[in-house]
C-alpha cells in the first residue's frame, strides 16, 4: 500500500517540476518549525523521560514542501524529527499526499494522509498552532501519537451548505492501512513486558466525521466514528524464564465514537470532547520450547473526555486551562485505572516566528503516560508509581 | 487632574485614529471574479482557508500583506483574530496537509499588481492606495 501511494505522489512532484517554467509557476512553498521542551515532575517519571531530574529530551523539527501547479491540485510532503525520552530520535515521513479539491463540496486526498478523526487529531502534533504544550493525553497521547496521526490511503472531504438558517456541514471519510513501527509508543507497554513486534504492526482503519458549523458564528458541533485494527504483527515473547517464543498479535478496535464541540470568537476559545476507545488484544504464541504458553486475551475499554478554554489576553499573550479524564473500565481498581489532569497553560509570541510556552499539570492517577523502565518495581513490565504527579513544562518554538 | 485630562485626550485621539484605519480598508479582487459584493462571513471563510469559492461559484485565492496597519485593520474588522492567531490557523492547515499558505506581499502596490493579473485573486488594501486595475468588492 505504501509504495502504491507514495510513488505516484513523487511522480506528480516530478512532473509538476518538469513542466513548470519557474518556481513561481509551481507555487512551491517550504515551511517548517522546531521546538525544544523541558519537563520536570514531582513523584514519577513521565513520557519515557527522566523528568523527576528535569529532562530536556523533547525536541521536534518539521520540514514541509508543497507545490500547487494548478489551483485545484496540491502535492506536498512533510518530514519530522521527533525525540521524546526513549521514543523517536529519528527522521520519519510525517505524510505525503496529493490533494485534489474539485470544489468546496468535494475533495480527495491520497497518500500517507492525516486521519481526520476527533476534534484535533489532524493538528495535535502541530505545536505552533495552539497554546498547549501537551494536548489532553487521554485522547491525544503523545507517546503513541504516531499510531493515530496518519494512515496510508485516502480521505474524502467537503463542506455542504444546509440552508442559511442551518449553517454548513463538513464531512470527512477515510480508509486505508495504519502502519505502526516496532519502536512506537503504541507497543511500549507490551515491549516493556518482553513482548516485541520486531516488524511493527499494521491493520485497516476506516471511519467518518461530521462537523456542523452552526448558524451561531464560531460554534461547531461534531461527531466521528472509527475502527482501527492491528492484525498483521508478528511477535517475539521472552517473558518466560528467558525462553523465546514467536507468534502473532491481533488488536481489534471496536467501533469508537467521538463527540466534540468548539466555540471560537474573538479572544475566546472553548472546546470539549468525549470519546470511547474499546479494543481487545489477542497474543498467540505459535512456536518455541514446549509447552507453548497460552496468553489470555486482554480487553481495554477507554472512556476519555476533556473540557478546555483559552483567552487571548493581548495580541502576543494567551492563557488557558483544561481538565481531562481517562478511565479504563476494564482495568483493576486503583490509580492505574484512571488519569485526571488539570492543566494551566500560557503562550507568548515574540513575533510571527518565535514563541514560548509554559504549562503546569496536576495529575491524579497513573493510567496514562508512565512506563515501567523509568518507574521500576522489580517485576518486568510493571511500574511502581506514586498515585499523583505534578508536571511542569517549558517550551520554545520557531515556525516559518 | 491634568494627568487625567491628558490621558482622556490620548485615548480619544487613539480611538479616532483606529476608527479611521478600519474605515480605510477595501477588499479588492481580480476583474475576472464575477461577484461585486461579498459578505463578512464569506470573506472570513476565504481568508481562513475554510472556503475557496464564493456563493456565486467564483473560485478565489486569498492574498495577504505581510504586516502593517492595513493588515491589522483587515484582520481586526473581518477575521476577528490577531496576526499571530491568524497565522497559527493557516499553519494548522499547512502542516496537516490541508492547505497552502497564501501569498503575502511587502507592499500594497505589489499586492494590487498581483491581484490584477491573477485570476481569482482576492486581497485588501487601504482606500488611498491606487487600485484602478482591480475590482472593489462591496461588503454586504
Amino acid at each position: 500500500m505504501k509504495k502504491f501511494l507514495i510513488l505516484p505522489i513523487m511522480l506528480a512532484f516530478g512532473m509538476a517540476s518538469a513542466s513548470a517554467q519557474s518556481l513561481e509557476d509551481l507555487n512551491l512553498q517550504i515551511h517548517g518549525y522546531a521546538t525544544q521542551g523541558f519537563l520536570y515532575t514531582t513523584q514519577n517519571n513521565i513520557l519515557t523521560t527522566k523528568s523527576s531530574d528535569g529532562s530536556p529530551s523533547w525536541s521536534e523539527a518539521v520540514v514541509n514542501v508543497s507545490t500547487q501547479p494548478i489551483p485545484k491540485l496540491r502535492v506536498a510532503v512533510q518530514a519530522r524529527y521527533f525525540l521524546l525520552g526513549n521514543l523517536g530520535n529519528a527522521i520519519t515521513l510525517d505524510w505525503a499526499s496529493a490533494d485534489y479539491k474539485a470544489s468546496d463540496r468535494f475533495g480527495v486526498r491520497i497518500g500517507k494522509v492525516k486521519t481526520p478523526s476527533s476534534l484535533f487529531n489532524e493538528t495535535q502534533d502541530i505545536d505552533p498552532s495552539y497554546i498547549w504544550s501537551l494536548m489532553p493525553q487521554g485522547i491525544y497521547p503523545i507517546v503513541s501519537r504516531n499510531s493515530l496521526l496518519a494512515h496510508y490511503g485516502g480521505v474524502v472531504y467537503g463542506t455542504l451548505p444546509i440552508g442559511q438558517k442551518l449553517g454548513k456541514l463538513e464531512y470527512r471519510g477515510w480508509g486505508g492501512e495504519r502502519v505502526i513501527e516496532s519502536a512506537d509508543g503504541y507497543l511500549l507497554a507490551d515491549a516493556e513486558k518482553g513482548i516485541v513486534a520486531p516488524n511493527g504492526v499494521s491493520g485497516t482503519t476506516y471511519g467518518a466525521a461530521l462537523r456542523w458549523k452552526t448558524p451561531l458564528r464560531g460554534l461547531m458541533v461534531g461527531a466521528a466514528a472509527a475502527e482501527n485494527n492491528a492484525k498483521n504483527g508478528s511477535i517475539r515473547d521472552t517473558r518466560t524464564n528467558g525462553l523465546t517464543y514467536t507468534g502473532t498479535m491481533v488488536r481489534t478496535g471496536f467501533f469508537s465514537p467521538d463527540f466534540f464541540a468548539q466555540y471560537e470568537k474573538d479572544r475566546i476559545m472553548v472546546a470539549a470532547e468525549f470519546a470511547r476507545k474499546p479494543y481487545s488484544e489477542v497474543l498467540t504464541l505459535t512456536s518455541g520450547p514446549s509447552p507453548i504458553p497460552s496468553i489470555p486475551t486482554t480487553t481495554t475499554d477507554q472512556r476519555l473526555w476533556y473540557a478546555m478554554a483559552s483567552y487571548r489576553v493581548t495580541d502576543k499573550f494567551s492563557a488557558g486551562m483544561y481538565h481531562s479524564q481517562y478511565f479504563n473500565r476494564a482495568a483493576a481498581f486503583g490509580p492505574g485505572r484512571f488519569s485526571k489532569d488539570w492543566a494551566l497553560s500560557c503562550r507568548y509570541d515574540f513575533n510571527q516566528f518565535f514563541y514560548a510556552k509554559a504549562e503546569q499539570h496536576f495529575i491524579d492517577g497513573t493510567a496514562v503516560g508512565y512506563d515501567a523502565n523509568l518507574n521500576p518495581s522489580g517485576t518486568p513490565g510493571v511500574s511502581k508509581l506514586k498515585p499523583d504527579t505534578r508536571l511542569t513544562i517549558l517550551k520554545i518554538g520557531v515556525s516559518f | 487632574m491634568k494627568n487625567k485630562i491628558v490621558l482622556f485626550l490620548f485615548v480619544a485621539f487613539a480611538t479616532l485614529l483606529t476608527q479611521r484605519a478600519y474605515s480605510q480598508v477595501v477588499v479588492i479582487a481580480n476583474p475576472g471574479v464575477k461577484a461585486s459584493a461579498i459578505s463578512k462571513a464569506e470573506l472570513n471563510d476565504v481568508f481562513t482557508g475554510t472556503a475557496s469559492s464564493l456563493k456565486d461559484g467564483s473560485h478565489v485565492t486569498p492574498v495577504l500583506l505581510k504586516a502593517g496597519a492595513v493588515q491589522s485593520a483587515f484582520l481586526g474588522e473581518f477575521i476577528g483574530k490577531s496576526d499571530t492567531a491568524f497565522r497559527a490557523g493557516w499553519r494548522s492547515l499547512v502542516f496537516s496537509g490541508q492547505g497552502a499558505m497564501p501569498k503575502a506581499f511587502d507592499s500594497e502596490a505589489a499586492l494590487v499588481e498581483y491581484v490584477a493579473v491573477t485570476p481569482g485573486a482576492i486581497g485588501y488594501v487601504s482606500k488611498s492606495t491606487a487600485h484602478e486595475k482591480v475590482k472593489t468588492l462591496a461588503i454586504r
